[in-house]
């Protein structure tokens, strides 16, 4: 018997009405994510690869298509509150309220999800623990460095314990040193719980350290131009950068993606 | 160390400005010999506010009272209502036109109206308050209930979270300096509002009594009623201020 994918994308277009013209953000897109993979999207700066996420996660809808959620079809209806609890969203930003402390922002989906069981609360303090910011659990965001509120924008989409992460190109704000940290930290949470990540990226070599696989989109409509199978043993560490199929993969991505001259490349 | 240099200078440089004026004004009324019903000396208005205090009291609380009812009762209506304005796209359409009418024509024209309607008494000038201070609560507070950051909503929709989840989680704390914007400018608009209105009719207030004063050029004692209205102005701009305080903890 086949695996039911735990998400399903069947030829889903995304058109946004601006005001005397109609834009095509996403076109055709399919793809499928069996539950436990880790994908990725690469592609350049508005191909729709952010849009293709948030119609998973409420923000938006499909315009035509189908989208499936563990079989489900949200493709009428917006992803509903049920579903949305076995979701986490990791924004670009940490988007974190500066109103709240750290202990408070990992806990308000909870509170929202009327999910604020005894099990839960113990969890808010584990995770504040696994990203070492016990100390941190009562300070403000503004407080606390770049690298150190992403971390708490990631353990808040993790708190009421999804098995699905979706990922903005997290990362993307921050330092190569922290980014490379974060990376190895979200490679042992996903080898610890085995969820499903879509992760957003225009960063390559993030995209064959972390992934099974990687989708390709390019611009003008965005749409999916290539999909390749990273086949590169687990775990991986950062020493595999420098290794041939890993920089093969690398070369092979940037020529897929069209966005550099590799020539130019010193 | 440095806070407390800091704070002696906030304390000490308004009080040396406040000496440096007043000795100014007391040196030209000296000088210039000018007679007391036209400009009176800074000490005689001082002298008069307390040697006067008995008989202004009951026209000081009056308008304090005013003020304060009006005003108070105006913040939950004017953050309810702008909280559904902004929440409900209908609702928007069909009223912004008339709450905009209602900012911007001065609520002193609609006074002798509703004096007309209820009387001199102390109730109409508390409504005329009401009415001044919602509108610009109000306005204040759709400013900022609409400019709450996209991605703060985003956030909400991958929570699901409902309608009234959204304006307490997210809407309400991120609008609360514009709405304390609001509470601010409408004490000040609420004393003008308040001294207007007992400028226009009745016998108690301050209002009334800078008119009666005036009419029988005392400007002495139009003057101390003058500093009480502005001491009131000041005692509720300020307790605004550290209500804020009290409540915004947060740097933005």
């Amino acid at each position: 018997m086949q695996l039911q994918p735990r998400i399903e994308f069947q030829n889903v277009s995304k058109v946004f009405y601006a005001r005397r013209q109609t834009i095509t953000a996403v076109k055709d897109f399919s793809l499928k994510v069996n539950p436990g993979e880790f994908v990725t999207i690469v592609g350049p700066s508005g191909c729709g690869k952010s849009t293709v996420i948030r119609m998973l996660d409420g923000i938006t809808t499909p315009t035509s298509g189908n989208i499936l959620i563990d079989g489900e079809d949200f493709s009428e209806k917006k992803v509903d509150r049920e579903t949305l609890k076995k979701i986490g969203f990791i924004f670009q930003e940490p988007n974190l309220l500066p109103w709240l402390t750290v202990e408070q922002n990992v806990e308000l989906p909870l509170k929202i999800m009327h999910m604020n069981t005894l099990e839960n609360q113990v969890r808010v303090k584990e995770l504040i623990d696994m990203v070492g910011m016990r100390k941190y659990a009562s300070a403000y965001p503004v407080e606390v460095s770049g690298g150190m509120t992403q971390r708490i924008g990631v353990i808040r989409a993790m708190v009421h314990d999804p098995e699905i992460l979706l990922m903005d190109e997290p990362f993307g704000a921050l330092d190569s040193i922290t980014r490379e940290q974060l990376n190895l930290e979200l490679l042992q949470i996903w080898k610890k719980t085995h969820k499903t990540i879509i992760f957003i990226t225009h960063n390559v070599e993030e995209a064959v350290l972390l992934s099974s696989r990687v989708y390709v989109m390019a611009t003008g409509p965005g749409r999916l131009t290539d999909v390749v199978d990273i086949d590169l043993p687990r775990p991986r560490t950062l020493d595999m950068i420098t290794d041939k199929k890993f920089i093969a993969y690398t070369k092979q991505l940037t020529s897929l993606i069209g966005e550099i001259d590799l020539s130019k490349i010193v | 160390m440095a806070l407390k240099k800091k704070t002696l200078l906030h304390t000490i440089a308004p009080i040396a400005t406040f000496f440096i004026v007043f000795l100014f004004w007391e040196i030209i009324v000296k000088s210039f010999e000018l007679p007391k019903w036209l400009l009176p000396a800074p000490s005689n208005i001082f002298y008069s506010m307390v040697a006067n205090f008995p008989a202004f009291w009951p026209h000081i609380w009056m308008s304090f009272i005013t003020i304060f009812l009006g005003f108070i009762m105006a913040i939950p209506i004017a953050i309810t209502f702008s909280a559904i304005v902004t929440n409900y796209v209908v609702v928007s359409a069909a009223l912004t036109p008339y709450v905009l009418f209602l900012v911007t024509t001065p609520i002193i024209t609609l006074v002798p109206l509703l004096m007309l309607w209820m009387g001199f008494g102390v109730n109409t000038r508390i409504l005329t308050v009401l009415i001044q201070a919602f509108a610009i609560i109000n306005l204040n507070s759709c400013t900022g209930f609409l400019n709450v950051p996209t991605l703060r909503h985003e956030l909400m929709d991958t929570f699901g979270a409902t309608r009234v989840q959204r304006f307490f989680h997210v809407t309400l704390p991120t609008a609360l300096p514009d709405v304390f914007t609001g509470l601010r400018l409408a004490t000040i608009f609420s004393t003008t509002t308040c001294i207007s209105a007992e400028y226009v009719g009745g016998n108690s207030g301050l209002g009334s009594q800078i008119i009666m004063y005036s009419q029988f050029l005392k400007t002495t004692e139009s003057f101390a009623c003058i500093f009480y209205v502005a001491l009131i102005g000041l005692f509720f701009y300020q307790l605004v201020g550290v209500v804020q305080n009290l409540v915004i903890k947060w740097k933005i």
